[in-house]
């Protein structure tokens, strides 16, 4: 039968025309005295998910129930029973799982949104204890779609399951080049450091140096700001005190850009010499004052009042008067 | 509050109302995809029509129908421990019914959004077996805190975390999830960029972070995140807002993410820092004004949730006519009050 989903509806032999299955007895669904939400099915759909539910009924685990899944599975693939029941034929008759992993790479490439047909990957992959295959169908899979969620869910998986980073850096560098604003790629790159290198002096110096240089192509990319933002986490002197970082951000500064995420950063150095009380004198209450004032009548003005309350924020800080916003929030578990 | 608004398009009630009945009643064999998430089809329309303050187009008689349905989709089985709702029922034929077999498992998604919509009916819960569900719903929590969707077959992700946050807050009966895990499963999901994606590592996303927001302060542990976190929580979340929202960076608006950027914010006590005025232009240019309904961008074919988040999200803004939504439960606060009513009762 194999893939029915791109059979002509002409070629189609229903279940219970076919002499093969003359022995069961196909089971309707039962949806209750009342129906809600009714699907209208087709006639096709209704017959292969009566056989579907009468191979469930009788346990029945056999090739032909085998490929009846398939059947079943191309016209719903977010059916996880479908799914479940497959992979228990698949153990039970103890199916070659490589001919199977072939066939979901089929169904993935098909629909590469569906959280079913990659958790059948997922499952088949653990079977397997074989990763071999991952990394070419993410890649795969994102190179139509260079954020499907999915792909990197997977991806970030088999690669921290099997030890497959080898490369992986490279694959990020290309994807980046591709496209500077891919956000899940500087998450992976992200990803990969962490579990690997880790950010050592060294790494943070290098990687710094990199999104800086990203940075100079796209000033107005929040992805290249946040993992910038990111790497400073790791930084002990913090946001303000990476030498690299404030020169790069000062000349940017002065050569008059006004990217709303090099003005924030600003304010949020700002934020932290007041808090910590002194330190570099570029980065004082008057500035960051400043700063937010033109963020919200000028660079950012969506966020106005993020940025008047930014100031306000800042200027108690200042004062001594800041106590972060107490969450007593209600809707929560205590409250009844 | 900012009352200027382009008022200039205003909300179809009436057509939405229409709209969402429909799905009520029959969904097209286009959406045949969605044979196994009737429920959560069921929830979008009777929440939606409630936060249209427009349950009563329902009808009573429908409306027992309805409850009636619901209630024929409860497992419960306390021998492989799978009780809640089932999301449709695909697997049922008169043989099972009213009896357990093989595959007969409830889901997650099922059980939050079959309890969410019982509480929406006005139903007094009575023939919920809560005891049960929790006793299932304690076998799905991973050692990681993360909960899996159903008890073999399905993934595990932040969204089945918050619906096990949510199923604990609507029975009252926290004795399904240990806290400290769920607790801390949020916190190794924080991203670099203080977004929180759907796992450990994985990409911050709009959807993850309402989820996980959602289920600290439904836990009441909101209070487990730094400061730092908290600031930079909320500056990623009042990032996302383009005109609309859009769920990642980088990434399109998209009218869902005015309900869970929105709600997150609320959770978190900074959504009136948004622009309302350009949130609402957006997601009313997703409105479709022949058949009713939202979609998720300008110019594309309306559907069940993007008109309820899109309904949901303009409640937020305390748009004309429409109830507002409790952002943990994602319920009205007409049907929060009748759960609280009924929860009394179990006292």
């Amino acid at each position: 039968m194999g893939d029915s989903s791109s059979d002509e509806e002409n070629h189609w032999v229903f279940y219970r025309d076919r002499p093969e299955w003359k022995d069961v007895e196909p089971v309707p669904q039962d949806d209750g005295d009342v129906g809600v939400v009714s699907i209208r099915y087709t006639d096709k759909f209704k017959d292969v998910y009566d056989y579907f539910r009468a191979v469930l009924k009788s346990s029945e685990k056999s090739d032909r129930a085998l490929e009846l899944t398939k059947d079943a599975a191309a016209l719903n693939p977010a059916n996880y029973t479908v799914w479940q029941y497959r992979r228990d034929i698949l153990k039970t008759l103890s199916k070659d799982l490589h001919e199977e992993l072939e066939y979901s790479r089929c169904i993935i490439e098909e629909n590469p949104k569906n959280y079913q047909v990659w958790h059948h990957r997922r499952v088949l992959v653990e079977w397997l204890k074989d990763a071999s295959k991952e990394l070419y169908l993410t890649e795969l899979i994102l190179s139509q779609d260079a954020k499907n969620y999915h792909a990197w869910q997977h991806r970030q998986w088999a690669i921290k399951t099997f030890n497959l980073f080898d490369g992986e850096l490279n694959f990020v560098d290309q994807l980046l080049q591709d496209d500077i604003r891919n956000n899940s790629a500087w998450n992976q790159r992200y990803f990969v450091i962490n579990n690997t290198t880790g950010f050592t002096e060294e790494v943070l110096k290098q990687e710094i140096e990199y999104t800086l240089d990203k940075i100079r192509i796209a000033k107005e990319n929040e992805s290249a700001w946040n993992f910038l933002r990111g790497l400073l986490l790791h930084d002990k002197g913090g946001l303000s005190k990476n030498k690299m970082v404030t020169e790069f951000c000062e000349e940017l500064y002065a050569s008059g850009n006004r990217s709303p995420f090099l003005l924030a950063l600003l304010v949020d150095m700002c934020d932290e010499q007041v808090s910590l009380g002194g330190g570099d004198s570029k980065y004082t209450l008057e500035r960051a004052q400043e700063l937010c004032k033109v963020l919200s009548t000028e660079y950012d003005k969506i966020r106005a009042k993020y940025w008047e309350h930014m100031a306000s924020v800042i200027q108690k800080k200042a004062d001594g008067t800041y106590e972060p916003t107490a969450h007593n929030s209600s809707f929560s578990a205590d409250e009844s | 509050m900012n009352c200027n608004y382009n008022r200039k398009i205003s909300l179809k009630h009436n057509l939405h109302a229409k709209y969402l009945l429909r799905f009520l009643d029959a969904l097209p064999s286009s959406l045949i995809s969605c044979d196994t998430t009737r429920m959560t089809i069921a929830y979008f329309a009777i929440s939606g029509l409630d936060v249209l303050n427009a349950l009563d187009i329902i009808g009573e008689e429908r409306r027992q129908n309805i409850i009636q349905w619901i209630y024929s989709l409860q497992v419960v089985n306390d021998d492989e421990l799978v009780s809640g709702f089932q999301g449709s029922s695909t697997v049922n034929t008169i043989h099972n019914r009213n009896q357990n077999a093989q595959y007969k498992w409830s889901h997650l998604a099922g059980t939050y959004c079959g309890l969410c919509s019982l509480v929406i009916l006005g139903d007094d819960l009575s023939k919920v077996n809560r005891k049960a569900i929790t006793r299932s719903l304690k076998t799905l929590q991973l050692p990681n805190g993360c909960y899996t969707g159903a008890k073999d077959g399905t993934e595990n992700d932040m969204r089945f975390l918050f619906i096990a946050a949510s199923i604990s807050y609507l029975l009252n009966d926290w004795s399904g999830m240990d806290i400290e895990k769920s607790v801390s499963f949020v916190k190794d999901s924080i991203s670099y960029d203080y977004g929180i994606g759907q796992g450990p590592e994985l990409e911050a996303h709009g959807g993850s972070t309402y989820c996980a927001v959602a289920t600290l302060a439904l836990c009441n542990r909101l209070h487990s995140l730094t400061d730092a976190q908290l600031a930079g929580l909320r500056r990623w979340l009042l990032n996302r807002q383009i005109d609309g929202f859009q769920g990642r960076p980088n990434k399109p608006v998209d009218t869902c993410y005015s309900f869970w950027i929105g709600a997150a914010l609320k959770i978190l006590g900074a959504f009136e820092l948004t622009d309302f005025e350009q949130n609402r232009n957006y997601v009313m240019s997703t409105q479709n004004d022949v058949i009713g309904g939202f979609s998720k961008w300008v110019d594309s074919m309306s559907d069940p949730l993007h008109t309820y988040m899109g309904l949901a999200g303009l409640s937020l803004i305390g748009e004309n006519g429409l109830r507002e939504v409790v952002p943990t439960l994602n319920i009205t606060f007409r049907a929060y009050e009748h759960l609280k009513f009924v929860q009394k009762q179990w006292l």
